[in-house]
């Protein structure tokens, strides 16, 4: 031992070469070294939940920053990294997630997007909802603006997997939950959407309640469009069950005599109330234009078009609003169809005869009120009058044979006196026209038949 | 240490036949060592070291350094005892042959 003490002090100079050695060694081995400290940090943190993490090392010297979701998966974590060999120190710059208190989550749809955004408790459920969101949008993008936070109520992730079912069902709108309530705004995509959303939003986990829903449902859409050139009546949109279907297009039929009716409407929950009370009268009005749209919107009618005189625009634009049930609007747009030319008596005669043999002036059983839905056609013969103005005009009443002949005769004259009445009242001379009645003495079709009994019921303008 | 001892064994293999070597020479090397009082303030040095490097006082890379150099100062000692021992044993052998 002391021959080693002696020794020692002549030991010396070899400290040179280790000092260069050491030297050496430093300069090749702290990088490498640095980088296997932090591959086997992170593949020791590699099933432990955390947000945020950030290792850098120095020599052996681990500085760990993280967000934990809990105090005990954040000491296991620095835990994990202190017990990587090799490791000498770790700088623990871990902390817990912020707590979100109340604790929001949110998912908004636009029209290009659907964005999910407030607070999220684990990047799993996260991704679970990310996930979610595109399977159930289909093609729409969705924008990720999540924070992870603590302090999400119990059974968060069926919730919020509810909640993203939901908004698939809106056009546009905001669903937030904040804590355990929920509150919903928007437009549904389509009719019956915002009562399937409330029926859905009775399955919420326990707990949770509905706090606003003030989803809207989408306006209820009736459209017609009267095409001239293609001589069709286009019906589109929503009308509110089967049997209102087939009274809107049996009316549309007896208004409309020569258009063919095109029927594009389908049935679903969700009309306003008066509907039917409403479309009717502004069908009757759309067929005394000569070409036109009528829009109805929820409650709102909006019949744009040319009408064919100027007494009958006024009559539309005044008059219609009226035969509306409470509440509904009318927004007419209502101009007037330029006047054609002039024709003489002969070509009007034509005219005359071409329009009565498409469709009769129609009548109440027994009586001489003319019925609406010959609104259309009165406006024609108007029409057709006011292009021959030197021409006069015989209107001339004819029945079928039922009755007494006395009887006949009386309510062809008076039917006849009727439509006088009326072509006067739309702004015709009176001096033009004579009305006459002829009873069941000049019958067109037999009278045995129901067919040939309508044909008789008939009113004729005859030009003198 | 046994994570670093194998991740440098070269260098640490370097610092101990380095020792061997200059414990070998050190036995027949003629001229001054060093005295006793710079022994004693060297050792004391040395104490420093190993505390500061066992308290773990010094960050970072530097703390790093100073464990590498310590555990090569201590491989060279070594080597330079079991280097003087050896040559010392061979010596005595040989000398009273001579």
């Amino acid at each position: 031992m002391h021959g080693l003490f002696r020794w020692s002090g002549k030991w010396w100079p070899g400290v040179i070469p280790l000092v260069i050695l050491w030297g050496f060694a430093a300069w090749t081995s702290t990088v490498p070294l640095e980088a296997d400290l932090a591959q086997r940090s992170t593949t020791a943190l590699k099933d432990t939940v955390l947000d945020k993490r950030r290792i850098v090392v120095a020599g052996r010297d681990v500085t760990f920053a993280a967000e934990a979701f809990s105090e005990e998966g954040r000491l296991s974590a620095v835990a994990s990294v202190e017990a990587v060999p090799g490791v000498r120190l770790v700088n623990d710059e871990t902390r817990l997630v912020p707590e979100a208190k109340p604790f929001v989550w949110s998912a908004e749809r636009d029209v290009v997007r659907v964005t999910l955004g407030g607070s999220s408790p684990l990047p799993s459920s996260k991704s679970k909802l990310m996930e979610a969101a595109r399977a159930m949008l289909g093609g729409v993008e969705v924008s990720d603006r999540m924070n992870l936070a603590r302090g999400a109520p119990q059974r968060f992730d069926a919730a919020a997997l509810l909640l993203l079912d939901q908004i698939a069902k809106l056009k546009d709108g905001k669903i937030t939950l904040s804590d355990n309530k929920v509150t919903l705004s928007g437009m549904a995509r389509e009719l019956g959407g915002r009562e399937a959303i409330a029926a859905a939003l009775k399955n919420l986990p326990e707990g949770y309640s509905v706090a606003a829903n003030d989803v809207k449902a989408p306006p209820y859409i009736f459209q017609a469009y009267k095409d001239p050139v293609a001589v069709t009546l286009t019906l589109t949109g929503y009308v509110p069950d089967n049997n209102a279907h087939a009274a809107l297009v049996a009316a549309a039929g007896r208004k409309f005599f020569s258009e063919k009716v095109v029927d594009n409407l389908k049935a679903s929950v969700g009309a306003p109330s008066g509907f039917a009370a409403a479309v009717v009268p502004a069908l009757g009005a759309l067929s005394r234009l000569s070409t036109g749209t009528l829009v109805v919107s929820d409650r709102e009618v909006k019949l744009s078009g040319d009408a064919l005189y100027e007494a009958a625009a006024t009559q539309i634009r005044a008059g219609l609003g009226k035969e509306f049930p409470q509440g509904w609007q009318f927004k007419p747009e209502i101009s007037v169809k330029p006047t054609a030319a002039p024709v003489d008596p002969t070509v009007c005669q034509q005219l005359f005869t071409d329009l009565l043999g498409k469709a009769r002036i129609r009548f109440e059983s027994g009586k001489a009120d003319i019925v609406a839905d010959s609104a259309g056609l009165l406006d024609r013969l108007i029409e057709t009058a006011l292009r021959c103005p030197n021409a006069n005009i015989e209107v001339v009443g004819h029945t079928d044979s039922d009755g007494e002949e006395g009887a006949n005769q009386a309510l062809s004259e008076k039917r006849a006196q009727a439509v006088t009445d009326y072509l006067v009242k739309a702004g015709l001379p009176a001096n033009r026209f004579t009305s006459t009645g002829l009873g069941s003495t000049q019958p067109i079709a037999g009278n045995d038949t129901d067919q040939g009994k309508a044909q008789n019921r008939r009113i004729d303008f005859v030009v003198r | 240490m046994a994570f670093l001892a194998s991740f440098f064994w070269g260098w640490l293999l370097g610092s101990l036949l380095l020792g061997l070597a200059m414990g070998w020479i050190s036995i027949v090397q003629h001229g001054e060592g060093v005295s006793k009082k710079w022994k004693r303030w060297l050792a004391a040095l040395a104490v420093v070291l190993v505390a500061a490097a066992a308290s773990r006082l010094i960050p970072g890379r530097f703390g790093y350094w100073l464990d590498l150099g310590l555990i090569m100062f201590a491989l060279y000692l070594c080597g330079c005892a079991a280097g003087s021992w050896l040559r010392d044993w061979v010596v005595s052998r040989s000398a009273p042959a001579a």
